[in-house]
Order: C-alpha cells, then sequence, then structure tokens
C-alpha cells in the first residue's frame, strides 16, 4: 500500500537548520554553475578574460559547471521536497523551471555549439546575451518565489 | 546616542522607509544581490580555485586574478549598494542580529585578506614564474573561500534569526558534538 506523502515528517521540515543550509548549498552551487557559464558568456560579449577565447574557457570551465549544476539541482530538489504542493501550483516557481529548462538546453546546445566553433561576432554576442538573461532570470524568479512566504 | 537610536533613526529617513515599503523594489533589490553571488561569487570562487591549483590550470594564476579585477570590482559595488539598501531600510532588525554582526565582522576580515596577500599573491605578476604555485597562493586562495562561503552563510542566516541566544546554543551543540 502506498502512504500518502506526509511533508511533517520530511527531514527538511523537522530538522530546524537543513532547510536553511540547503538554501546556502543553493546559493553556492549556483554561484559556481552560472558564475562559470557567465564567465563564457563574457567572453562571447568581448569582454574578454585574459584574451581567452570562449572555446578556452568552457572548456576550462565546463567540469565546474557541470559539478555546479548537479549540485544545485539536488539542493533545489530537497527544498522542492519540504512543500511540493505550494512550489507546484505557484505560477513564479513554474515559470522559473521552464526559463531553468530553457537555459540548461540553451547552455548543452547552441551556447555550446557557438562557444567551441568561434561564430560570427553577432551571433558570438547574441548567444552571450541570451544566456546571461536567461539563467538571471532564473535566479530572480526563484528570489520572487521565496520572497512571498505562504503565497505565490 | 545609542545605536538603537542610530539604527531607528538611519532606517526611518525618507529613503529607506520608501525602499522598505516598495513592493517591487525590495525584492527586486534581493535579487540583484543574489545575482551578484551568481556572476561574481561565482568569478571569486573560480579564483580561489585557481589559487589552490584546483581549476583553470592552462591559466596562470596572475593572468584569471588580473583578468577577473574589473569584473569582481563592478560585482562588490552592486553588491555593498544592494545589502546598504537591504540592510539600511531595516537597520532596527540587523544591528541587533548576530549574522549580521558576524557577517560585517567577516567582510572587514576579508578585506585584512586581501591587504596580506595584496603584493605577495593578487599583484604579484611573477605569481607562477618556476611553473609551480607557492604555498602563500594556496593559503590565500584557501582563506578566501572559506570567508566568502561563511559570510554567504552568514547572509542567508539572518533571516532565520529570532532567538538572541541562537549562536550560542549552536556552538553549545557543536560543542556537544565534539
Amino acid at each position: 500500500m502506498i502512504q500518502p506523502y506526509d511533508v511533517s515528517t520530511n527531514p527538511m521540515n523537522t530538522v530546524e537548520w537543513l532547510f536553511a543550509a540547503m538554501e546556502c548549498v543553493h546559493i553556492g552551487s549556483f554561484a559556481l554553475s552560472i558564475g562559470t557559464i557567465t564567465m563564457v558568456d563574457m567572453s562571447l560579449l568581448g569582454a574578454g578574460i585574459g584574451g581567452r577565447s570562449p572555446a578556452q574557457i568552457l572548456r576550462a570551465t565546463e567540469s565546474w559547471t557541470m559539478v555546479g549544476l548537479i549540485t544545485v539541482i539536488t539542493a533545489g530538489l530537497a527544498i522542492f521536497s519540504s512543500d511540493p504542493l505550494r512550489y507546484y501550483y505557484s505560477p513564479t516557481f513554474r515559470f522559473k523551471i521552464w526559463v531553468l529548462l530553457a537555459a540548461i538546453v540553451f547552455n548543452y546546445t547552441f551556447h555550446r555549439r557557438v562557444s567551441l566553433s568561434g561564430s560570427s561576432p553577432f551571433i558570438a554576442k547574441a548567444t552571450g546575451a541570451i544566456s546571461v538573461i536567461l539563467w538571471g532570470t532564473v535566479v530572480f524568479s526563484g528570489l520572487f518565489f521565496a520572497f512571498n512566504p505562504g503565497g505565490y | 546616542m545609542s545605536i538603537a537610536t542610530l539604527s531607528h533613526a538611519i532606517q526611518s529617513t525618507g529613503f529607506f522607509t520608501s525602499v522598505r515599503q516598495s513592493e517591487l523594489f525590495y525584492p527586486t533589490v534581493m535579487a540583484t544581490h543574489l545575482s551578484c553571488i551568481a556572476v561574481f561569487g561565482g568569478m571569486i570562487l573560480m579564483t580561489n580555485l585557481r589559487l589552490m591549483n584546483l581549476a583553470l590550470k592552462h591559466t596562470p594564476a596572475s593572468v584569471v586574478i588580473e583578468s577577473l579585477r574589473a569584473w569582481k570590482r563592478i560585482g562588490f559595488v552592486i553588491m555593498i549598494t544592494c545589502g546598504i539598501l537591504l540592510a539600511g531600510s531595516h537597520l532596527d532588525k540587523y544591528y541587533v542580529n548576530p549574522y549580521f554582526q558576524l557577517k560585517l565582522s567577516l567582510l572587514v576580515i576579508t578585506g585584512i585578506h586581501g591587504l596580506i596577500f595584496h603584493r605577495s599573491v593578487y599583484y604579484n605578476a611573477s605569481l607562477d614564474q618556476g611553473g609551480k604555485l607557492p604555498a602563500k597562493a594556496a593559503i590565500a586562495g584557501g582563506t578566501s573561500l572559506i570567508l566568502w562561503l561563511t559570510i554567504v552563510i552568514c547572509g542567508r542566516w539572518i533571516a532565520y534569526y529570532d532567538d538572541p541566544n541562537a549562536i550560542a546554543n549552536l556552538l553549545r551543540r557543536l560543542a556537544h558534538l565534539v
């Protein structure tokens, strides 16, 4: 017999410090994942990092980006599990998840191809700008959801 | 004048009152503060990992530091501006908050850390000479990493503080574990 999920038994709700600790992990690991992606974006935008090409920066940071993404999503799932229904029914949270999925897909398809192949300056700049906007929107919508306690 | 009256006077100025009462501006400042952690915090993280010889190994540490310096400065200014807006508009609550006090102290210590390693690491063009980073580079990177992570943790914990004995209790619990 499958028992209905009871949030009140979730350690995220019973252990006093665990929720906040997960938020810290979430913040630290999005610094790692988004921070490294932004370093590639900046070189795509022509702002440059020590004269390195986007391809060089991508190659040097991609494994850290992956570690950051896996950690940030794992911590995010733990946070989600503390009150799944509230998240599920929140338009702000849904928006965040759609933009997040778009950002991840964009990052591993177009963004990656443009960074590695060295496209025209316009395409490179547009790719960098779209990436910054996508990831910025993810952070903003996450905060706007969290800032509205009990609401949507 | 006590800190209490000073804090109250600051947060009661027309400017900070309107920041506090704005429905959209306050969370926007907070989201910007957080986005800065993503962008510029990420750079600090990567610089420290480079100094510890864990990441970006094909780029000399001095080049990583030099090329991210301007960006980190820009980020720091945005970050501090947002921080002043956030804390200033709730200063009554903040100045008694031990996590806020700890966070500010750690920011000062981070400044001192930067001064200590100013010439030997952060403005040392020959840092990578000999193909191997000196131990002081790893020490600078490691302590900076711990300082910044603790600052982020304190920042988050500010929001959860409601018990005046919170830190004492936490230390007691930690002592119990050991």
